[in-house]
């Protein structure tokens, strides 16, 4: 990869922003060794590490992407923040609480963002439950329709119905089931 | 019916709807509550499906990228030198040319600081003479002219000076003229020539005794020069004669150092402009005293040359009697060159100076 295609901030931001997937490797390779390092020293596991930098990385690339960051800090420094607070929380979950945390950058408490991430995660949750609980085929379907988008005449195919009307058919009745199992656990908050 | 109120709703949320039939669309949301409801809950749920998805595809995504990192690091396990090496190259490379500098710098300052002496040591010429290859090569077209039966006698190889030390046929010259040597010949101005051997050697001060062996020789007469026993004082006025080439060749010039090469405390130094083939000359001052044999001389310095003092000479005569059954030598008592001129002198030296070929 070269590297000075990414060499500041904003370079990689816009880079995520136009969907450029080198950007966003060059991003996650350039950060993991200090929230790995962060983690580590905070009596946590390499494979934790792991998942908490990926979630953190997911904030800051859904912020990118709904044009919602504000950067007034280094992508590091936002980072490091982002995953030292999800760091937190999951020690917290895990009942154990950190009474020092051991702190090798500057980190912003972001205070703003955390209920609209949080509510991401949530809602997220919600329907990652709801499309479980739906089963298949109606979750492929409706994942192929409404996030792969793909036409009703490949579904059709794919799925082997007769004709694109009983697909809609289906697939109306699979939306009907999965509303139901999502607006059961979930209330928007925001 | 339901189904499709939902298509509508999809459509408008995608925003497919052309402009008259969004428009009355709307004028209906605004008036049915439940379709209102309706449209909020199903953008809602779409929103949701939709940042799943996205989700999921990045969790993919960056796990990927996270195993790709890792395979990697993997493959870099080894290089940790390479990181190391790349991070600080720059510096190696200034630290590795600073001392490459230095260590070179100090050597050849050094060695510039050694080359004077170093010129001393290596060029040190011991003036023997080797007789060209040209003269054999013409000796040996007349001799083949001259046809044959006679065995043809073969050139000298090597040539020097030496000098007799007493009456009774003893002859000094350097040890190095007469190294491997065969047989030796002396001849002398006069063309009295004699076959000689040697009869002892002192390899440190480099001389060499010789004996006259022909049993027609009747002596030499008297020498005309006696030894010097003390050492020279600096400036006197010296001189030799000797056989760089075919003929007897004069060479003055004054004593101008009382050590050697390198601080040789045995050997004078001379300002006698001297060639190959003087080795072994007398070393004469102004009043005929003998006062040293030439040995050599340094390389790529003018007139510096060396001879060995004469109390070293005296010193060898005396151990003769002890190292070999050979009788003392009587040595010359009486100078019959002082006080006379050099031309005069020279005629007195030249039956009493020889040169010395070896054979081998």
């Amino acid at each position: 990869m070269k590297k000075g295609l990414y060499e500041t901030d904003e370079a990689i931001i816009a880079g995520i922003r136009s969907g450029d997937d080198r950007a966003l490797a060059y991003l996650y390779k350039l950060h993991f060794p200090m929230i790995s390092h962060f983690i580590l020293s905070n009596s946590g596991t390499d494979d934790e590490a792991k998942d908490i930098y990926q979630e953190g990385v997911i904030v800051f690339y859904e912020k990118v992407k709904a044009d919602a960051l504000e950067l007034t800090c280094q992508i590091k420094t936002y980072l490091y923040s982002v995953c030292r607070r999800l760091w937190l929380k999951r020690l917290a979950e895990k009942g154990r609480f950190a009474n020092k945390v051991d702190d090798a950058e500057n980190y912003l408490t972001l205070e703003d963002d955390i209920p609209q991430q949080e509510e991401n995660e949530r809602r997220f949750g919600m329907m990652d439950e709801a499309l479980n609980q739906l089963g298949e085929p109606c979750k492929t379907l409706l994942e192929d329709y409404y996030i792969r988008m793909h036409n009703m005449q490949d579904i059709t195919d794919r799925f082997g119905y007769t004709n694109t009307d009983t697909a809609k058919n289906q697939k109306y009745k699979c939306l009907q089931r999965l509303k139901k199992l999502f607006f059961a656990a979930y209330q928007p908050q925001v | 019916m339901e189904y499709l109120m939902y298509e509508q709703i999809e459509r408008y949320l995608a925003g497919k709807m052309v402009a008259d039939e969004k428009a009355a669309f709307e004028a209906l949301l605004q008036t049915d509550s439940r379709l209102a409801e309706r449209l909020k809950e199903h953008r809602t749920l779409l929103n949701a499906m939709q940042q799943h998805g996205q989700r999921q595809a990045l969790r993919t995504k960056l796990k990927a990228i996270h195993t790709q990192m890792e395979t990697e690091q993997e493959t870099k396990v080894i290089p940790m030198w390479n990181v190391f090496w790349k991070r600080h190259a720059q510096t190696m490379a200034v630290a590795a040319s600073v001392s490459l500098l230095s260590v070179f710098g100090t050597l050849w300052s050094v060695q510039q600081m050694k080359a004077p002496v170093q010129q001393q040591t290596a060029h040190y010429v011991e003036l023997r003479r080797e007789v060209d290859k040209l003269k054999k090569a013409q000796t040996a077209i007349i001799n083949d002219i001259n046809s044959t039966t006679k065995p043809v006698p073969r050139p000298a190889r090597f040539s020097g000076t030496g000098f007799a030390l007493s009456t009774n046929g003893y002859v000094v010259t350097s040890s190095h003229v007469v190294e491997g040597a065969d047989s030796i010949m002396i001849e002398n101005k006069s063309g009295a020539k004699y076959k000689v051997s040697e009869v002892y050697r002192d390899q440190t001060h480099d001389l060499s005794i010789l004996k006259i062996e022909d049993p027609a020789f009747a002596g030499f007469g008297k020498l005309p020069y006696t030894f010097k026993t003390t050492e020279s004082d600096l400036g006197e006025m010296v001189y030799t004669l000797g056989y760089p080439r075919e003929d007897v060749v004069f060479g003055e010039g004054s004593l101008s150092s009382k050590s050697g090469f390198e601080g040789d405390t045995t050997a004078y130094q001379v300002s006698i402009p001297l060639n190959p083939g003087n080795s072994g000359g007398p070393l004469l001052d102004d009043k005929g005293n003998l006062i040293g044999v030439i040995s050599g001389k340094q390389a790529g310095q003018e007139g510096a040359a060396f001879a060995i003092k004469s109390a070293y000479l005296l010193q060898i005569i005396n151990e003769l009697p002890t190292a070999t059954t050979l009788s003392p030598l009587a040595l010359p008592k009486k100078n019959t060159l002082a006080g006379i001129s050099r031309p005069q002198q020279l005629k007195k030296l030249n039956d009493f100076v020889f040169v010395v070929k070896v054979y081998n």
